[in-house]
């Protein structure tokens, strides 16, 4: 079964271009160029991932993707032709699990659309795992604290997951690119800081004073109350 | 007040001295009018005590003359014959004398030399200790002529031990069967030296009194002038500082107000210059990101176009296929143009802010080469890292400087022919450094000044491996600037080039010295003062002396292109 993407940009060539190019790998494009219509558009094609340029005439990309985000964990990756700090981050503070700055490779794209759509890599050998009150269910992709459910966005969840895998290993932000999104060289760390403060908003108590993902200053994250 | 205070007091003083004018002109004119009124001080007082000096001597005269000449005129009409008598008339006369003169200080004696005279009275004396002011001079004066009066300034011993300034007068009698007789009156002074005194404290304090109120209106006085000139300097230090709107009161009908007037016409003219231009400028900076915005899109879809067609050229005619391959590379840069492009125009809309994060500049070297030692592989060119130092996180935007090492190395492969790369990294206590150094060609001195400017290229015909957009070195620039930082060339033909950078430990901290040498002989230090806290190339001096002949000749290296290596 193909996986179905929403592809939502104004510019209607740039849409089809890359409909040609999911359709050459194997998924099956859905398109939408208006930003008023998008979130009508996600509920009537229930995607597996959405690709959201920032730029829309009728509603902000942003508030797009934090529609989407509101009501569903599905992947966002977010398609921007400014790379400057400010749109990035209020992309990615606003829900988006990945971005890409135009004009980009369709390598990729694709590179990116497989790991935002692969199962969540777990290994099969645990079931179960406990960081701190939490409890993660590898296999239900669940966490719950007691009996009540923290809901997590798939990416939220992996990211959680591997850091949880090895408690008290402190993962530097390249390694958790790596494992959590893919990247195989040096790519922009704000999407792991971003992250990680969207995570801890759900799962901690205190997010200011975190307890389950806490900060290695100058080296990266790990899992558990630091010793 | 401690002692290190006042040591310090001196050089307080030197520093208010010369950086306040009212301070400088108070003490100025205080100065002057104080040694006016000392000069006129010392000589009225000098006058005053020579007056009061003369009138007393001229009554010391008077008087000893006319009480000399009453006793003369006793002495004459006496005819005392027999010793007893003569001394009785003696003792009379000089009593007389005594009562007549204003003093009691008197003493008479026969003058010495007369040969003896049966029964001639010896002489009295009520100077006491004080005989010996009479000087010699005075008594060979006296007994030298007759009846002549002399006088004599002298120091008499008052009852208390201490001195008083006196005046002998001396003078001669004629004792009738007895001889000549030297009559000795001192008056004393004292009175006069108190009158002199309480003169000179007078003054003493006149002048004080009118030293400090010269000082005083002085004071006031500059305070009208420095307050607006104060108010002036104040006004364009702030517009200077870019507070263009402020302007300097227009009250008043004098020359400050005409200074005020015009200062704010200019301030009019300066303004209005600055906000033309800041909008030109704007504008200018908005096109260039707008443009590169919107070309981003297009290029996006071409850029896919391209791919697709690209992956599928096998299946093409051989021309075809060519095509799709030219079509990919020059896509390819031209995304890289588009995109330094960008990154410039925010350097100049400065809208770059730094993302600062604990780095270890030794890791990154190491990623840096890691990533180009395919390319540096494929040159030839073996890179060497030597650090003997920088092993700590220093608050850096890595990708920032990551993209500022990839684009030195990428250009010493790219010029180094085949030869050895240095890269070197070391700290100090204020900075840490990294330095390419390649052995390659080499450029001018001419070369070295421009190889920061936008797409400059020393010679466009020179082949070009990993392709620039030529504006990598002048975003490197911006990048260290922006940290703080330093970057600066160093390159002679034929003997390669080093690249440095240097950064400071603390962000925001000043950089004392780069931990690393510029030139190989690493004697450009010296040079490092020039630098005004920017960045700018600078070639080293012996280099450049060396080389200055060179540069303009025809075979001077000029192969050095500012080509650059593309940021990720």
């Amino acid at each position: 079964m193909s996986a179905r993407i929403l592809v939502v940009d104004d510019d209607t060539a740039l849409a089809e271009m890359i409909g040609i190019v999911l359709r050459t790998e194997g998924f099956e494009p859905h398109f939408c160029a208006d930003g008023a219509v998008a979130f009508e558009a996600f509920r009537a094609a229930r995607p597996d991932l959405v690709l959201l340029d920032l730029m829309l005439p009728g509603l902000d990309g942003i508030e797009v993707c934090g529609r989407i985000r509101a009501e569903s964990g599905v992947p966002i990756i977010m398609l921007t032709a400014k790379s400057d700090t400010a749109d990035v981050v209020k992309g990615l503070e606003s829900g988006a699990d990945d971005y890409m700055v135009k004009p980009f490779n369709p390598k990729e794209l694709v590179a990116r659309i497989r790991t935002r759509l692969r199962p969540t890599s777990s290994n099969g050998s645990v079931e179960r795992l406990q960081v701190g009150d939490l409890t993660v269910d590898v296999a239900a992709h669940e966490v719950r604290r007691g009996e009540k459910r923290i809901n997590l966005t798939p990416l939220e969840f992996e990211l959680l997951l591997a850091l949880a895998s090895k408690p008290q290993q402190v993962f530097t932000r390249e390694m958790l690119l790596e494992q959590v999104w893919g990247y195989h060289y040096k790519a922009d760390t704000r999407l792991v800081n971003v992250h990680v403060q969207r995570l801890r908003a759900k799962v901690e108590d205190d997010p200011d004073n975190p307890r389950i993902v806490t900060t290695v200053r100058g080296v990266g994250y790990r899992a558990g109350v630091s010793a | 007040m401690d002692w290190r205070a006042a040591r310090r007091l001196p050089s307080r003083l030197v520093h208010v001295w010369r950086t306040s004018l009212r301070f400088r002109t108070v003490l100025i004119t205080v100065a002057l009018t104080g040694i006016a009124i000392l000069v006129t001080g010392v000589v009225v007082s000098f006058s005053i005590s020579n007056d009061l000096y003369q009138s007393r001597l001229d009554q010391a005269f008077g008087d000893s003359a006319r009480a000399t000449t009453d006793a003369q005129k006793k002495l004459d009409a006496a005819d005392a014959t027999d010793p007893a008598a003569v001394q009785s008339l003696f003792q009379q006369v000089l009593g007389d004398v005594k009562n007549s003169t204003s003093t009691n200080l008197i003493q008479s004696s026969r003058v010495p030399g007369q040969g003896a005279a049966a029964g001639a009275p010896t002489g009295i004396t009520t100077f006491g200790s004080a005989q010996s002011v009479i000087s010699g001079e005075l008594k060979a004066k006296v007994r030298s002529s007759d009846h002549a009066i002399y006088a004599q300034s002298v120091a008499l011993p008052a009852p208390d031990g201490s001195t008083d300034p006196g005046i002998v007068v001396g003078t001669e009698l004629v004792l009738p069967n007895a001889g000549r007789y030297e009559l000795y009156l001192g008056y004393r002074l004292h009175d006069s030296e108190q009158t002199l005194l309480f003169v000179q404290r007078t003054l003493l304090l006149a002048g004080l009194a009118l030293v400090l109120l010269i000082g005083a209106i002085t004071w006031v006085v500059v305070r009208f002038v420095v307050v607006p000139i104060r108010l002036a300097a104040e006004t364009s230090q702030r517009l200077a500082a870019g507070e263009l709107e402020v302007r300097m009161p227009e009250k008043g009908e004098d020359v400050f107000t005409t200074l005020a007037r015009s200062f704010n016409g200019m301030a009019d003219a300066l303004q209005r210059q600055i906000t033309q231009l800041a909008t030109l400028s704007q504008l200018q900076q908005r096109f260039v990101s707008d443009v590169s915005h919107e070309l981003r899109t297009p290029l996006t879809t071409i850029r896919l176009a391209g791919d697709v067609i690209y992956d599928q050229r096998a299946s093409f005619p051989p021309a075809t296929g060519r095509t799709a391959e030219l079509l990919h590379t020059q896509i390819e840069r031209f995304d890289l143009l588009l995109s330094d492009l960008l990154e410039i125009s925010r350097y100049d809309a400065g809208s770059v802010a730094l993302e600062l994060e604990p780095t270890n500049l030794v890791r990154l070297a190491e990623d840096a080469i890691d990533s180009l030692q395919a390319l540096a592989d494929q040159n030839g060119s073996e890179v060497r890292l030597v650090a003997p130092g920088g092993y700590f996180q220093v608050e850096m935007d890595p990708r920032r400087i990551r993209r500022v090492v990839r684009n030195l190395l990428g250009n010493a492969i790219e010029h180094g022919e085949g030869k050895p790369i240095i890269v070197t990294v070391d700290s100090n206590e204020t900075a840490v450094a990294l330095s390419v150094r390649d052995n390659g060609l080499g450029m001018t001195q001419q070369d070295t000044r421009r190889v920061f400017d936008r797409f400059w290229r020393a010679d466009p015909s020179r082949r070009r491996s990993i392709g620039g957009t030529g504006l990598g070195l002048a975003i490197a620039l911006e990048d260290a600037t922006l940290h703080g930082g330093w970057l600066d060339v160093w390159s002679s033909p034929g003997e390669g080039s080093c690249f440095r950078l240097t950064l400071p430990r603390e962000p925001d901290g000043s950089i004392g010295s780069s931990p690393l040498p510029l030139s190989p002989s690493g004697s450009d230090r010296e040079n490092e003062t020039d630098r005004v806290g920017g960045s700018y190339p600078e070639h080293a001096a012996e280099s450049g002396a060396q080389n200055a002949d060179e540069s303009g000749s025809v075979n001077a290296a000029r192969t050095h292109p500012g080509s650059e290596v593309q940021p990720w």
